[in-house]
């Protein structure tokens, strides 16, 4: 079982540290031993063939499905088996593969309901209604910028569901900046998305990145913006750190382009 | 003139004390996406406890058993009834929110209330069995003399002020961010929980809170009939309280009116003027059934929103005049927006 450790091992300036990280599916060994760290302040992306265990790591971070062995530390404290809510609040906010809006709510909404702390305890309700107003207004303020950094401004009072494809997306990046996050990962944030769109998601990622100084995980099979974003990569494969570095040099590693092209990979995790 | 009064007040009190089931089932459903398939449970076991609270003792040899017995003046009675319904709510949430949703949640939900109804039926110790409870007695009954007609608008201006009280709790909540964070949950759970947010907390509180104003109305339907049998609240009649919630409009309150209206009032009285048949004296409330079922399928068939669908909510930007302002020309005439 995972420790909830607070290990002072991890160095300052890493934001997210998973170490032997294990979980298996009956007998199949989803994520085997993976191991990799990401700096603070950074964009970093997590590559593998389909089947290296990426969505399994992500869920495993985010508290989705709990860890047989290893450890996730964010900011240096173990959070390997908590609850996804316990995740969320300590600054890891995920996103999703496919765009999950709150459908029935508007655009506003969507965001206004993703912050932290609204005041929404039943006692405000009860006894102190103004508590709620009052961080709703700040809210409001908060989600109009971010609305317009987005350019989903005029379509704030629509409901989500309304929404094209390519909006949805961006709703899904600006609701997760409403939250503050210190770690943002992006479940493959460009599946299904226009290269015109790749191309802004990257410089709002980007964007964030320098203005707000948020740490990136982008889980991402689009190796062009992997490229042109991130500062380092992850190569996974059968469910293990396979190799790091920038693209450029992942390029090089004769491993990595094996793993991708399929080779002995696809034999083991065809089988 | 008499006779037509009391006729009104007694619909009066039907309404209100179906409004309050429908506004307790909006809370969980409307606004939180909880599937709670015995509604009507709840109803009972607040009008039981609050009956049991309110009844002198079980007399030895009456035929009539049901525990406690206290005596207890009606607000305390009343009071009990609806903690009863509400800690009903927190211990069969505990089995079904944590990790069941949507159409198992429904199952659990519908198997304790089944559960509930053999064991209250054929327990007869607890609140009489099958017999059920009766000669309950009234509330401020003998706080003076009153005449049947005044008792009864005396009871419909109680009920009255209970409803208006809990519809504007009701409205407080869903406009609240507690309320807005419900919807959320009621869009997309996973979500929710991803963002930091204790969505089994939220859950719980919405199922608590819709049993309370369950059990409200179940105090209601006992201190006005003064009787409560297993009769009176057959699984059947969760699905009237979902019918009038899904037809007048789930997640508005408003809605929820007029659901409880239509269901409630014009089915169940207009059924009650069909001529009897004798042979078959269960056909005028099958039809009723009838009735509401049909009401349901040209609903989700024709308007699956129900007929006052839920409001889109708009924030107030008037003290934001300057940034709105600022904000329209930064957009410097965007007129496209996203990506498509």
């Amino acid at each position: 079982m995972t420790t909830i450790s607070n290990d002072q091992s991890t160095p300052v300036n890493v934001a997210l540290e998973v170490e032997s990280l294990k979980k298996s599916f009956g007998g199949v060994a989803a994520v085997d031993g993976v191991s990799f760290s990401v700096e603070k302040g950074t964009i970093t992306g997590l590559i593998g063939p389909n089947g290296a265990g990426k969505s399994t790591m992500v869920n495993l971070i985010s508290g989705a499905l709990k860890p047989d062995s290893g450890h996730i530390r964010l900011d240096g404290h173990g959070i390997g088996g908590l609850e996804p809510h316990q995740i969320g609040a300590r600054g890891l906010i995920r996103t999703f593969q496919i765009s999950r809006e709150y459908p029935d709510m508007t655009v506003m909404e969507n965001l206004i309901v993703s912050a932290a702390n609204q005041g929404e305890k039943l006692i405000n309700v009860c006894f102190r209604p103004s508590v709620g107003k009052k961080r709703d207004r700040e809210l409001v303020e908060r989600a109009l910028y971010t609305l317009v950094t987005f350019g989903l401004y005029p379509l704030r009072n629509e409901y989500a569901r309304n929404l094209s494809g390519g909006q949805k997306r961006l709703l899904e990046l600006s609701r997760a900046v409403m939250a503050d996050p210190k770690v943002l990962l992006l479940d493959e944030p460009m599946a299904g998305v226009n290269p015109a769109l790749i191309e802004k998601l990257g410089e709002h990622i980007v964007g964030l990145n320098k203005e707000l100084g948020t740490t990136f995980v982008l889980v991402e099979h689009n190796l062009e913006i992997v490229e042109k974003i991130c500062s380092k990569v992850i190569v996974v494969a059968l469910g293990t750190t396979l190799a790091v570095g920038t693209m450029a040099e992942l390029r090089k590693n004769q491993a990595v382009v094996d793993a991708y092209l399929g080779g002995d990979v696809s034999e083991r995790v065809g089988s | 003139m008499d006779i037509i009064l009391g006729y009104v007040t007694t619909i009066l009190v039907f309404f209100f004390t179906y409004n309050i089931f429908t506004l307790g089932l909006n809370i969980q459903f409307g606004y939180t996406g909880i599937l709670n398939f015995t509604v009507i449970t709840f109803m009972a076991i607040g009008g039981y406890v609050a009956g049991v609270l309110a009844m002198p003792k079980a007399a030895a040899g009456s035929g009539i058993y049901y525990i406690l017995g206290l005596n207890l003046p009606w607000p305390i009675a009343a009071l009990g009834g609806v903690l009863a319904a509400g800690l009903l709510g927190y211990l069969i949430g505990q089995i079904a929110l944590k990790r069941l949703r949507s159409d198992y949640l429904a199952i659990v939900t519908l198997a304790t209330g089944t559960l509930l109804y053999g064991l209250i039926g054929n327990g007869t110790s607890i609140f009489d069995g099958w017999q059920g409870l009766f000669n309950v007695p009234q509330p401020f009954a003998g706080f003076r003399t009153w005449t049947p007609l005044g008792y009864s608008i005396f009871f419909t201006i109680i009920t009255a002020i209970l409803f208006v009280l809990l519809w504007l709790f009701a409205n407080r909540i869903y406009k609240s961010p507690l309320g807005r964070v419900m919807r959320a949950v009621r869009d997309d759970q996973d979500v929710v929980e991803a963002f930091g947010k204790n969505t089994f907390k939220v859950r719980m509180t919405a199922m608590v809170i819709g049993s309370m104003y369950v059990g409200v109305g179940g105090v209601l339907t006992i201190a006005y009939i003064t009787a409560l049998s297993p009769a009176g609240w057959t699984t059947g009649e969760t699905f009237v309280v979902w019918a009038a919630l899904l037809v007048g409009g789930r997640g508005n309150n408003f809605g929820a009116i007029v659901g409880s209206f239509l269901v409630a009032v014009v089915f169940n009285e207009a059924t009650r003027y069909l001529p009897q048949i004798p042979a078959h004296p269960n056909l005028i409330p099958d039809i009723r059934y009838v009735l509401i079922g049909l009401a349901v399928i040209l609903s989700v068939y024709f308007r699956p929103q129900g007929m006052f669908p839920e409001k889109k909510n708009t924030f107030l930007e008037v003290p934001l005049g300057d940034s709105s302002k600022a904000i329209e020309e930064h957009l410097g005439g965007l007129s496209k927006v996203g990506e498509q």
